[in-house]
């Protein structure tokens, strides 16, 4: 039986239609592609979170920097702190080839510190303003989320939820490779 | 007694241009409220589904009208407060796409339906149109329908 155009036209529409759904539901909606990817890391000035040392992002050219946001009150940011704690010491103080930085965003300065001493975290962690300024710089659009920033200041990846030790590896390694690849 | 009267004077002048500022700062103030929900109306909340920063009142958002806030502040235009979020958030954060590349297509898309329904009813109408009308029943009944009217008529007036 040969139908007629108006059917194959509907059944086409009926089809796209479908196509989008379908497409839809293999994609997360949260995950967007960060514009920074390959762009230089805004530069931002801290202080250690208790007081004393101040950071300046810029300054720390030369070495690529794991850059974590967490909070507190973030139930997801438990799970990864010993692994940024863990990185931290491996490529951190034994080698010195990666600087590892946490910054707590919309969190008080007594819960940060509690939740970093609870957590065992020694590696360099400061508070974003009440403002968000950090925070809003690096388009976040919750905690945790990483960025690798290369030895040049560019951000080579962003990581959103927590970070596992083969993704943390992973990244290291291709900082390093970039920066071998380079020379 | 002119050197009082003209202390009061001055000290009248500066109470009125005391006010009249306060009343254009809170002018200013009113309109600057404005402003800040007209662009952070444009701007979607990174934590919500679906809701712009204006409607949200998530940590994220209410960070987001600040900074707006701040930069109009600056001096900063409109144009220049969307760049700066699209540029750490990209065009994601933008609730309406812009109207060129991609985001001139999305845009067309409504209008080029509504054209294309439009065709598609004024040619089905022109159709309608075209077609040759029936002919009209005749009002006067044949000789067949007579002969039936007549036969019911007994029919009614024997009580069937």
């Amino acid at each position: 039986m040969i139908r007629s155009w108006k059917f194959w036209l509907v059944l086409a529409g009926i089809a796209v239609v479908v196509g989008l759904f379908a497409y839809g539901f293999t994609v997360d909606p949260k995950l967007v592609q960060s514009p920074l990817i390959g762009k230089p890391a805004p530069d931002f000035t801290v202080t250690r979170l208790g007081g004393g040392e101040t950071l300046h992002l810029a300054e720390l050219r030369g070495t690529p920097v794991i850059l974590n946001f967490w909070a507190s009150w973030c139930v997801a940011c438990r799970d990864e702190a010993a692994l940024l704690e863990k990185a931290h010491r491996r490529y951190g103080l034994e080698s010195g080839d990666v600087r590892v930085i946490g910054i707590a965003i919309q969190d008080r300065p007594e819960a940060a510190r509690a939740f970093a001493e609870r957590y065992g975290k020694t590696y360099f962690l400061a508070l974003d303003g009440e403002a968000g300024d950090i925070a809003l710089n690096y388009g976040l659009y919750g905690v945790p989320e990483t960025f690798f920033i290369d030895r040049d200041g560019v951000i080579h990846h962003k990581q959103v939820g927590p970070v596992t030790w083969e993704g943390l590896v992973t990244q290291v390694n291709a900082m390093a490779g970039q920066q071998q690849a380079k020379r | 007694m002119r050197r009082t009267t003209a202390g009061l004077i001055a000290i009248l002048a500066c109470v009125a241009a005391a006010l009249a500022a306060g009343s254009a700062w809170a002018m200013s103030e009113q309109e600057l409220d404005q402003r800040v929900l007209e662009i952070s109306d444009q701007l979607r909340c990174p934590t919500c589904q679906a809701i712009s920063v204006k409607d949200s009142e998530a940590a994220f958002s209410r960070q987001i009208r600040d900074k707006v806030r701040s930069m109009l502040r600056e001096g900063k235009t409109e144009e220049e407060i969307r760049a700066y979020f699209v540029s750490s958030y990209g065009e994601w954060i933008l609730r309406a796409p812009k109207k060129e590349g991609v985001g001139l297509l999305l845009w067309s898309l409504p209008f080029a339906a509504i054209v294309l329904a439009g065709g598609l009813i004024a040619w089905r109408l022109r159709r309608a149109t075209q077609k040759p009308r029936p002919e009209p029943t005749p009002a006067t009944p044949d000789d067949a329908g007579k002969a039936r009217i007549e036969r019911d008529l007994r029919r009614f007036e024997r009580g069937f």
